[in-house]
């Protein structure tokens, strides 16, 4: 009786899940999961709240103000890198998003030492471990969260989301080809994104509940994937809510290249997993190119 | 009515008035079309110089504005830079500017960091005016990393003074309101020129978009402004404003107008263009904002430019076509009017022509070209019923003279034996004749006849043809059965024809003539050949040794004849020129060799058989041909006892 009154306890708990990035399509699974109940027929109380302009996604697991949060592989090795013990429990991210994007006519591939844009707060590792082996030398200039800087010509080329700056810039009026865009999936740098993280700390107390939030959130993520028209819908109303500068033909680009992403190229299918060799392979790019300095290895961000 | 509109094969007045409204339609349609061509090239040059001074005097209004910013920075900057050594009067400066331009809505001076290294990482004095009242702080920190900001970048980066893109101000007491914010930035440098922070300058741009709104040409028209990147900052459609930029569209459906047109104001470019935009044709007139990288732009439908002109030019579209179809109707009325004696004249003109001849005119009494047609016509009908008269009178008079004519057919044809075989009774005679005119009556001429046993036969052929010559013919042939009666041989015969023919032949006519005695028992034949054809004998012509002159021509001179001991069992062949020269369409003749062919394969027919084959050879030949002389053909074999 004191079991299940415990479990019923934990179970009405909140979950706070935090996405790394305001309200969009790049975390319509989610929106999904919530807006149909996937979470509430898992037993899992769960709160999305997005970060602030004051108050970033990993500050918030730091604060334990949020439980779990979306980080990109990369980041999470930085993070566990850092000291701090994360646990991936659910990965949506099967393919690498990241490209370069230069002006109309120049190769990225050829512009030794260019000026190029760097998210502010992370992102670009494999851009940043090109750059060392290719002996391109970038002069990586960071920016907040647009395309301004490339668009004004303030930098050479700047670094994009295949789902989200790319779109922007193609908005934009840029004429983005073969020539002038690079991507990293191409060309050996294929290493996974997005996944869903908590510290290690919180993961050993709250097992049962990161289990069900990983598997509503699968739901959420088929579910999205089967019906993409209601999924923007959906997606379109966190936007308004939150009051991001986007729209639907952005948001709806945005979705068909998330869910394009999660499928495997060897399987072809959604396999929702990380793959040792990616993180492997994003390993040791990292601590060659002196971004990490021991190795991450996959046994370090799995459940165990 | 209907039925002769649409009528017009039938209806001359139909005809006639479509023409008459076809021409003037052609007519109208052209003049119309260019004065509405020059028309409208006027309104649109008009529009265009319309648009283009209000876009010029919009510009020129925020131009001022943004230049007074830019004024105040300048006044600044220098301050700071002779200031690097009191960090805290950069909060003074900061807050002055906002005092000295109370348009003016925030201010910050920033630095790189740890520029002042006593206050660390990040120093930026931002000012900014709350409803007038001046509050002064500073900005940068952990959260707040200034230094990765548009506004303080883009100057560094692009080592000039630039206007950021606008951008949204949210007010944190009520979320759903916010100001639109724009800043001028300006990188800051020391004594040695190195850059070592921005200064910018934000302003509300909320009159600006106001400013642009209200830029109304036209009932219809908009104004909109695009920032760099091409977003929209001002737009009818406020649901677009910072969400969408002009190219947003054409990411799902392409439209090259569209995208030419935000590249050219992208690029900072003026001037006017015309596209479709949601499916309505509209001008677009473009203006950079001075050096902002924005552009503003007025979108004038073109129904509203040519709103006007268009009600004018339906308007004027239908008042001609109303007034065509009036002098469609019109111009029936009026030819049918004056074509209504035309009518009549038709109507009667049938009845006269179905023989009611003493069918009365109308007369209206007209002068003009119908009058002179009635008169010309009535006339005519006189004339045709003289005519007809004369017409019936004279063909009483023909039918009569055919009747005649047949009478003495007949008779012609009864003077020459026509019974055949001739001589039933003997065997030993084998003859066939015919004699065919090529007119009712004709001149030739055969006969035969026996006496004393000897048969007594001629072929003749009167000159001319026709009525003169058959009446010459009956001369002949009864002259020849009176002379050959009287036991002379053919030449005397001949003779005596020949002085009773041109005793008073004042016509001068003339009977060419084969004459022959052939004696039944021996064989013996007695000819004279009087200017005839030569006859063949076994198929071949006979060699003859007189030819003699016609009958009838003069009196003096005697005929001399010829003899062949025994004609018996050999088949003689006389006839006319009517055979030889029988013509056919292509004018050729029957001709000697024709014949000459056909009688040497004829030895073994008898005469009746070669006649008649003859005939269809000589038809066949004519093929259809009218006969152009008589034809008479006479085949006589005398048949020895066996």
């Amino acid at each position: 009786m004191l079991v299940l009154f415990s479990n019923v306890v934990k179970a009405q708990e909140r979950f706070i899940f935090t996405p790394q990035w305001t309200a969009q399509a790049q975390f319509a699974g989610y929106y999904v999961a919530y807006e149909k109940g996937f979470y509430k027929d898992a037993g899992v109380n769960v709160e999305i709240i997005h970060p602030s302009a004051t108050e970033s996604a990993m500050n918030r697991i730091r604060n334990n103000d949020s439980h779990a949060t979306t980080l990109q592989l990369c980041q999470a090795m930085e993070i566990v890198d850092n000291g701090i013990s994360l646990v991936n429990i659910f990965q949506t991210s099967m393919n690498n998003a990241l490209v370069i994007v230069s002006r109309r006519g120049k190769d990225p591939l050829t512009q030794k030492g260019a000026r190029v844009g760097i998210w502010s707060i992370g992102f670009g590792q494999m851009a940043i471990c090109m750059s060392i082996k290719e002996h391109l030398d970038y002069e990586w200039i960071p920016f907040a969260y647009n395309v301004n800087l490339f668009v004004a010509g303030a930098v050479d080329a700047t670094l994009a989301m295949s789902y989200n700056e790319y779109y922007q810039l193609l908005q934009t009026g840029m004429d983005l080809t073969e020539e002038n865009v690079y991507r990293f999936c191409d060309h050996g740098y294929n290493v996974q994104e997005d996944g869903v993280y908590m510290t290690r700390e919180y993961y050993e107390t709250h097992k049962e509940q990161a289990d069900k939030f990983a598997q509503a959130s699968r739901r959420g993520w088929e579910w999205a994937a089967q019906h993409p028209d209601e999924t923007l819908e959906i997606v379109m109303k966190y936007v308004r809510d939150n009051h991001i500068a986007t729209n639907r033909v952005l948001q709806k680009l945005m979705l068909a290249e998330v869910l394009r992403l999660q499928v495997d190229r060897e399987s072809g299918k959604r396999e929702f997993r990380l793959r040792p060799d990616m993180v492997k392979l994003a390993s040791g790019l990292m601590v060659e190119c002196n971004l990490l300095k021991h190795e991450v290895t996959y046994e370090d961000l799995i459940t165990k | 009515m209907k039925k002769n509109i649409f009528n017009i094969h039938r209806s001359l007045s139909t005809r006639l008035s479509l023409l008459i409204v076809l021409f003037a339609a052609v007519i109208l349609v052209a003049s119309l079309g260019y004065m509405f061509g020059v028309s409208r090239e006027a309104i649109r040059q008009e529009a265009v110089n319309h648009a283009t001074e209000i876009l010029e005097n919009t510009a020129l209004r925020v131009n001022g504005i943004l230049d007074k910013v830019v004024i105040a920075t300048d006044n600044t900057d220098w301050l700071i830079t002779s200031h690097l050594d009191s960090p805290d009067s950069m909060f003074f400066y900061s807050r002055c500017i906002l005092l000295n331009n109370p348009d003016l809505n925030g201010c910050s001076i920033a630095f790189e960091p740890n520029f002042f290294k006593e206050r660390g990482r990040y120093f930026s004095a931002y000012s900014y005016n709350d409803k007038g009242k001046i509050l002064t702080s500073q900005e940068g920190n952990e959260q707040y990393e200034y230094f990765y900001m548009d506004w303080y970048q883009l100057c560094k980066l692009l080592d000039r003074p630039v206007w950021t893109e606008p951008f949204m101000d949210y007010n944190p007491e009520d979320i759903y309101s916010y100001d639109m914010i724009a800043s001028y930035c300006k990188p800051l440098k020391d004594s040695e020129g190195n850059y070592i922070g921005t200064i910018a300058v934000d302003l509300s741009l909320e009159w600006l978009s106001k400013t642009i709104s209200a830029v109304k040409p036209y009932p219809n028209s908009y104004s909109i402004m695009i920032g760099s990147g091409g977003t929209y900052f001002v737009h009818p459609d406020t649901t677009k404003l910072f969400y969408q930029t002009i190219y947003t569209e054409t990411l799902e459906k392409p439209d090259t107008a569209i995208t030419a047109l935000g590249r050219a104001m992208q690029r900072g470019e003026e001037g006017m263009r015309q596209l479709k935009i949601d499916g309505e044709e509209c001008f677009v007139f473009y203006k950079p904002l001075s050096t902002t990288g924005w552009s503003v732009a007025i979108v004038c439908p073109e129904s509203d430019i040519f709103g006007s002109f268009n009600r004018i030019r339906r308007a004027v579209t239908i008042a001609v076509l109303a007034g065509l179809l009036l002098m469609f109707l019109v111009c029936i009325r009026i030819i049918a009017r004056e074509l209504r004696p035309l009518k009549r004249l038709v109507k009667q003109a049938g009845s006269i022509a179905n023989g009611n001849f003493n069918e009365t005119l109308p007369d209206d009494g007209r002068n003009d070209e119908i009058g002179q047609l009635s008169d010309s016509f009535s006339n005519m009908q006189r004339s045709l019923v003289n005519y007809i008269s004369e017409l019936k009178q004279t063909t009483a008079q023909k039918a009569s003279m055919e009747n005649e004519l047949k009478v003495a057919s007949d008779i012609q044809m009864s003077m020459v034996p026509r019974t055949f075989p001739p001589f039933p009774a003997r065997r030993d005679i084998d003859l066939f004749a015919s004699m065919t005119p090529a007119k009712e009556v004709g001149g030739d001429l055969y006969d035969f006849f026996i006496q004393n046993e000897h048969l007594y036969f001629c072929v003749g052929d009167v000159s001319g043809k026709g009525v003169p010559a058959s009446l010459f013919m009956a001369v002949t042939r009864n002259l020849f059965r009176i002379v050959a009666q009287q036991g002379h041989s053919p030449a005397e015969i001949a003779t005596q024809i020949n002085n009773i023919l041109s005793n008073d032949n004042e016509q001068n006519m003339f009977v060419t003539m084969f004459i022959g005695c052939a004696d039944l028992k021996t064989g013996h034949l007695d000819f004279c050949n009087c200017g005839h054809n030569a006859p063949l004998i076994d198929g071949e012509f006979m060699k003859l040794k007189y030819t003699n002159r016609p009958l009838g021509i003069w009196e003096e001179g005697d005929f001399y004849g010829e003899s062949i001991d025994d004609i018996r069992d050999k088949q003689i062949f006389i006839y006319t020129d009517g055979l030889t020269e029988a013509e056919n369409l292509q004018h050729e003749l029957f001709g000697d060799e024709r014949l000459h062919e056909f009688l040497a394969k004829a030895q073994s027919l008898s005469s009746e058989q070669v006649i008649i084959m003859l005939q269809e050879s000589v038809a066949k030949h004519r093929d259809g041909t009218i006969p152009n002389d008589d034809l008479t053909l006479l085949c006589l074999t005398i048949v020895e006892p066996k």
